[in-house]
């Protein structure tokens, strides 16, 4: 599963490499617009190192705030799927903090909580934790009929008892649904340090462009891959073993 | 007739010849308009089309190039020039190698990193002859009267930026250590230095330099900046750009366009002009209150004509060779590039503007 998520990235990448050096060379642009294979190689021997620790850094945060998203859009998304006020009102809630876009609401953020560890994984969180809420919801307020049922009539059935069959029923969606937010994690995290953050693999990228260095940004493009498809295998890979655990 | 008028007429006489419904002919007519685009305008009939890309957003950095369109001094050159806003994302030079304008405006620092890669780009003109960018401090609370005063304090800097070089230039010059102050990554907000956490913060004194001096004064608190180019620091800044291809192949165009450009400066900056540019400025930029603009203008004024034997536009080859040197002392390029190659200054003579010859 790992080997193959890589090399589909690899030619993901390579493909797009390829499609910006025949740019390149049929519209003879110099290095400064787009830079020459010599010069990626070159940047990507002086800055590997040092964009492998930013990038891990920003996987690290985005697996936190991504953790807490899960666990906050279970909390929610137990109490929304009641059919009262409460789980309407969460769902419209829901839905209209989702339209904010977090490049708006991210300098206050900043303002608030300065540009530390804690911006940067509210913002990851922040991303992930709206699509992951109104699944959960989604997923969560759907009645299993034919199951439910029977704990209904022989009075068994409790709010956990409840929980847990929708959730094994519906253990493919949900564990879709994480592995698409993990994505979403990520990029949130890459945006609060790219607009404000004095660390991760954003803030270089930040520093790249004010550089106008494009090749260190392909560099930290090709080590975002790689991590973001390592960090999507161990999640599909999770999700294998839970449904399996389940099963038995 | 105008083109459009005609191809329409053209249209109907085959429609009608051919007996086709009315209908077509009026959805060919609005094709025909849709596709037509921009040919409508009669203003511009016989104008020579060209981009200009700014640096930045518009405010009054740009008050002589927005005056220039405005005031209708392009026109009377025979051209029609788009002004493009620039900002963080936005790369004059990129734009003119890929052809999206043929003039652009570029600090020194990136002009010698595109050529530093072969970049074809060439200077015509330098706006700024002292660089805006500088450090607001408190004077209440610290005293900077020469770079050594520096040390111990907290200075805002933006990582990758000019102002960081700019800075790190002066320290070295002074044989200040970077453990002998602290540096703070700058934001887009200023928050910690109302807050008083960090002393000094980077910013351009002629633009939100006014007005953040304008809300402490308000608030009770004087400001003072402290200028790197009055301790020997000089590094370029904004220059208008163009290509070696457009030099080559449409000199003229350049020459209308910079002359145009640079008078629309001078009488921009022409304190006898002061509310036509200041009422220029406002239209772009409503937020900014005229009251600021005005004193905006006058610190612009003295950065753009420091004194009044300096022409406006003009070259300072020196402070580009002192902008390649410090760029080449930081590492921020692999090898000298001999900037002065690339420097093309025009001059005033007595009816036109011709262009000197090369520096080198």
């Amino acid at each position: 599963m790992l080997h193959r998520r890589i090399y589909q990235f690899v030619i993901v990448y390579l493909i797009g490499m390829t499609f910006l050096f025949l740019i390149k060379y049929v519209l003879n642009l110099s290095d400064y617009v787009i830079p020459s294979p010599g010069e990626i190689w070159h940047t990507t021997c002086h800055v590997f190192a040092r964009y492998l620790f930013d990038v891990m850094d920003t996987l690290s945060v985005a697996i936190i705030g991504h953790i807490l998203s899960i666990c906050l859009a279970t909390i929610v998304g137990i109490i929304g799927r009641l059919t009262t006020w409460v789980g309407s009102f969460i769902k419209v809630a829901a839905y209209n903090i989702q339209a904010y876009p977090i490049v708006a609401v991210a300098p206050i953020i900043f303002i608030l909580l300065g540009d530390g560890l804690s911006s940067r994984l509210l913002i990851a969180a922040m991303i992930c934790y709206f699509p992951l809420l109104l699944s959960f919801i989604g997923i969560l307020s759907e009645p299993v009929g034919h199951i439910e049922h029977f704990y209904e009539v022989t009075k068994r059935m409790s709010w956990h008892l409840q929980v847990k069959i929708r959730a094994f029923e519906n253990m493919n969606k949900l564990t879709t649904v994480i592995v698409g937010s993990a994505t979403l994690a990520i990029v949130g995290t890459i945006v609060a340090e790219f607009i404000a953050a004095s660390a991760g693999i954003g803030y270089s990228i930040r520093i790249a462009l004010y550089q106008s260095d494009l090749a260190k940004i392909l560099v930290a493009l090709f080590l975002i891959g790689i991590c973001t498809s390592l960090y999507l295998t161990c999640l599909e890979w999770l999700g294998y073993l839970t449904r399996k655990r389940w099963e038995v | 007739m105008h083109r459009l008028e005609k191809f329409q007429i053209f249209l109907a006489k085959i429609l009608v010849r051919q007996k086709i419904p009315r209908l077509c002919l009026i959805a060919a007519s609005i094709l025909a308009a849709f596709f037509s685009g921009g040919c409508g305008k009669k203003a511009d009939k016989g104008l020579e089309h060209l981009t200009y890309r700014l640096k930045w957003l518009f405010n009054i950095s740009v008050v002589g190039d927005l005056y220039t369109d405005v005031h209708g001094i392009f026109a009377e050159q025979g051209l029609r020039v788009t002004i493009k806003e620039g900002g963080p994302e936005r790369d004059a030079i990129k734009e003119l190698e890929l052809d999206h304008a043929q003039f652009g405006v570029a600090s020194a620092d990136q002009v010698i990193r595109a050529v530093s890669k072969g970049s074809p780009v060439v200077v015509i003109a330098q706006l700024f002859q002292a660089n805006p960018l500088q450090w607001i401090y408190r004077p209440q609370k610290i005293c900077i009267e020469a770079p050594e005063d520096l040390k111990g304090k907290t200075i805002g800097i933006t990582y990758g930026g000019n102002d960081e070089t700019i800075m790190r230039a002066l320290l070295s010059k002074y044989k200040i250590m970077n453990n002998e102050v602290r540096f703070f990554s700058v934001r887009y907000d200023y928050t910690l230095f109302y807050e008083g956490e960090v002393d000094l913060w980077p910013i351009y004194q002629n633009a939100e330099g006014v007005v953040i001096a304008e809300k402490l004064r308000k608030a009770g608190e004087e400001v003072s900046f402290f200028n790197p180019d009055a301790f020997g620091i000089r590094f370029v800044s904004n220059s208008v750009i163009t290509t070696q291809r457009m030099l080559k192949e449409r000199p003229g165009t350049i020459q209308k366009f910079i002359s145009a450009l640079l008078q629309g400066w001078r009488e921009a900056l022409d304190p006898g002009n002061k509310e036509k540019s200041v009422a220029t400025i406002h239209q772009f930029d409503r937020d900014t209150p005229i009251k600021i603009i005005r004193q905006q203008l006058e610190a612009t004024r003295m950065l753009m004509k420091p004194s009044p034997e300096i022409q406006i536009g003009r070259i300072d080859v020196e402070a580009w060779k002192q902008t390649e040197r410090i760029m080449l002392e930081q590492k921020l390029i692999s090898g000298p590039v001999s900037v002065e190659r690339i420097l093309r200054p025009y001059i005033k003579s007595r009816s036109n503007f011709i262009m000197l010859p090369n520096p080198e």
